[in-house]
């Protein structure tokens, strides 16, 4: 089930048009990568489904039914520019923006304690969000985010600013999250990342989806469904074995100093019967798809997009 | 939602009222206010015994310079010798040279020359001695009999006590010290809504600036934020004045009888009683009036009363208007331009406020006082005179409807420019945001 559905969503400002007839449907328990280079209309895309400003067409659909203020209690968004009250002290703060969400004082305290013991951030209860490092604040700033317990996630750059091990122990916080139920739109330009985490992306240009779907289909199509084969042995031998099986063959060496044969199987042929023809052939090492980088596929399906 | 809005007012309102600076400017402003009319005076009595300047006479009629009197300011010195020489001499600040015909002539000229600046109050003062020498000379030389003791039979001065006649209690309530009162309500209402407006501002361009109003937003409803905040601020100010209010008339009521002398006290209980004759003869009426009216704790807490409700009425409009400014700009310094938009009327209206403190029933006063963008203050400084209650209720009523219809346009300008960063926007883009659908 989709927990959101985002059906031809326009919006438009005095000289730009922002979002053109967007559509995009975010799998319940997923993690679900907003990509676009900056500008693309991500932000505004996020405050529509945060109900901060409305579409000018389309719908939007959350949990089953269409999208209303009330439903905003179910959303954790972590903006990309952190907001916090530099003179107010983070356990304060932090009772602040859970009440907002909906939480009573005594629950928001309960859930409080347990995040700052997870964190180990007890002792900062009483400072000033302005005598914490960037880092720290961060992390107070991804609790207020998620200490309602949302049933849909919204992080905005998420990494950005911190340590690659305060990094890591955010990234299993939000694997975490996802393994409990809730589901998690991730913005980020950090393609690397997209591929650790995300299962679906949408890829947003000029306002409009230009690309949507698995991230591992997506990678695999990008080469169109090639594989790559490591072996030692003879690669015209090999090539001469696998006959009309494979086409578009390419020949390269990996690191390792392996052979490396990049093909494109042909429809008729069963994966299983290349692998046997190749075993028999050459010392066959290892064969996977041909997965491109995200980072290959957002340059190009921008540059595509962008004439 | 409701109970948001509650959570922003509360939490604009602690943050505030929590800092040690709200309680020491609450306790010191009081003191400031009472040094800045003090000041002047005391600045005034330093001032006077500094100076001294020596005046050399040059007497050609022969008359005057015997008869000028020395003081501790000035110190005049008669000489026979001529300008030139007495321009030479080194003690002297500056020269005065009496004409000759100034018995005969109708309007004899003096010339006072001066070694450096001349003080006004010297002048001032030859001038006056001068004509007082003449004109004595010219009342001696009609040759009267006993004309010292006529002269003193004369001399009169005369003192003042107003009765307001359309009031249940006679009242008495000189338009001196209405017309003091009035000005520093004025000055209250001045500071108020100015600094009180700009706290709204400058809050909101920090909100704007950190990404609080992204998160926030998300779950109020961006004109509840505001009005959440506005709310809250004008809480504070009300905190404030009722502290100063607590504290006015803890003072009139208490601390005033106990330090003041007793013949005073009971010369204002017989001010008070409408029974002039019961008064002493040292007695000074303005001085009794402030007194009195200083110890009506009745008076005292009617005026805070009505300062109170222009002071929100004023705070929120104008807190509106300074909302909208704060949510289109991302900083102070662009904010200061559209600030005209605010500070202008309000400076208006303390001149205003000004003339109408002497005389509150001018058709500019009325009206003023009326208009919403001036009316806070100039009909706090018509207050003290005791104006008709209707004018008062008609103030009030104009000034809260505009608040609505400023909180109207204002949200809808602070609704787009919450999320406008970058460009300073113009008046005309800031019009063109409120017709955003």
């Amino acid at each position: 089930m989709d927990i959101l559905k985002v059906d031809n969503v326009s919006k438009s400002y005095t000289n730009h048009l922002a979002l053109d007839n967007v559509s995009l449907s975010v799998p319940e328990g997923s993690v679900y990568g907003l990509l676009g280079p900056n500008g693309a209309g991500k932000t505004t895309l996020i405050r529509i489904i945060n109900h901060i400003t409305a579409p000018d067409s389309g719908a939007v659909t959350f949990d089953g039914h269409q999208l209303t203020q009330d439903d905003v209690v179910h959303i954790g968004y972590l903006p990309e520019e952190r907001g916090l009250y530099k003179k107010m002290k983070v356990g304060e703060q932090a009772l602040y923006f859970a009440r907002l969400k909906g939480l009573s004082k005594r629950d928001a305290v309960v859930e409080l304690r347990r995040w700052f013991e997870r964190f180990e951030i007890m002792d900062w209860w009483d400072k000033k969000v302005e005598e914490l490092s960037k880092g720290m604040a961060q992390k107070v700033q991804f609790i207020v985010t998620v200490l309602h317990r949302p049933k849909l996630l919204i992080f905005d750059e998420p990494f950005s600013g911190f340590d690659p091990i305060n990094a890591n122990l955010l990234k299993e916080e939000i694997m975490r999250l996802r393994d409990g139920g809730s589901t998690v739109i991730f913005s980020t330009h950090n393609m690397a990342s997209v591929e650790e985490v995300c299962d679906h992306i949408s890829l947003i240009n000029h306002g409009r989806n230009v690309l949507s779907g698995n991230v591992d289909d997506l990678r695999r199509r990008y080469f169109g469904n090639r594989y790559e084969l490591a072996y030692k042995g003879d690669s015209d031998e090999l090539s001469r074995a696998l006959g009309d099986m494979a086409t578009e063959i390419e020949l390269s060496l990996n690191p390792e100093g392996y052979s490396v044969m990049s093909l494109r199987k042909t429809d008729s042929a069963a994966l299983r019967d290349v692998i046997d023809v190749s075993n028999r052939t050459v010392e066959l090492i290892s064969i996977a798809p041909a997965l491109a980088s995200m980072n290959q596929i957002f340059i190009r399906t921008v540059k595509d997009t962008t004439l | 939602m409701n109970s948001n809005i509650k959570l922003v007012i509360s939490r604009e309102y602690r943050e505030r009222v929590g800092k040690k600076s709200f309680l020491i400017t609450t306790i010191l402003m009081p003191i400031l206010m009472l040094g800045l009319m003090v000041a002047p005076a005391l600045i005034m009595s330093i001032g006077m015994g500094q100076s001294k300047t020596t005046v050399v006479v040059v007497d050609n009629s022969g008359i005057v310079a015997n008869e000028l009197k020395s003081d501790e300011n000035t110190v005049f010195m008669p000489t026979d010798a001529t300008v030139d020489s007495a321009m030479r001499r080194a003690d002297a600040d500056a020269i005065l040279v009496i004409p000759r015909e100034l018995m005969t002539s109708k309007k004899p000229s003096l010339k006072y020359y001066s070694n450096g600046p001349s003080s006004m109050l010297v002048e001032t003062t030859i001038r006056s001695a001068v004509n007082e020498i003449v004109e004595q000379r010219r009342l001696r030389d009609y040759d009267i009999e006993n004309l010292g003791e006529i002269m003193q039979a004369v001399e009169c001065d005369v003192d003042m006590s107003t009765v307001r006649l359309d009031r249940e209690n006679a009242e008495t309530a000189s338009s001196e010290l209405s017309s003091g009162l009035g000005i520093m309500l004025t000055f209250v209402l001045y500071m108020f809504l100015l600094l009180y407006g700009q706290m709204v501002m400058t809050s909101i361009i920090e909100e704007k600036n950190n990404r609080v109003l992204e998160i926030v937003v998300s779950s109020v409803k961006p004109a509840q934020m505001m009005m959440g905040k506005i709310i809250g601020v004008a809480f504070v100010a009300v905190t404030q004045i009722v502290i100063w209010g607590v504290l006015i008339a803890a003072m009139s009521s208490l601390v005033l009888p106990a330090i003041m002398p007793d013949q005073i006290m009971a010369d204002v209980a017989a001010l008070n009683a409408g029974n002039t004759a019961a008064l002493s003869d040292t007695a000074d009426i303005s001085l009794l009036q402030a007194v009195a009216a200083l110890g009506n704790v009745g008076y005292i807490l009617q005026i805070i009363g009505v300062l109170t409700l222009f002071l929100v009425g004023g705070f929120l409009f104008y807190a509106s208007i300074y909302a909208a400014i704060g949510s289109a700009v991302d900083n102070i310094q662009d904010a200061s331009q559209l600030q005209t938009v605010t500070v202008v009327p309000v400076i208006i209206g303390l001149i205003c406020a000004m003339g109408a403190a002497t005389d509150p029933n001018t058709p500019v006063a009325f009206w003023m006082s009326i208009i919403p963008f001036t009316s806070p203050m100039v009909m706090m400084a018509r207050v003290p005179f005791g104006i008709p209650a209707w004018e008062i209720i008609v103030s009030l009523a104009l000034l809260f409807i505009s608040f609505i219809g400023m909180v109207w346009v204002a949200a809808k300008i602070y609704r787009v420019g919450i999320f406008m960063y970058g460009k300073k926007p113009t008046v005309k883009e800031l019009i063109r945001w409120v017709k955003y659908k």
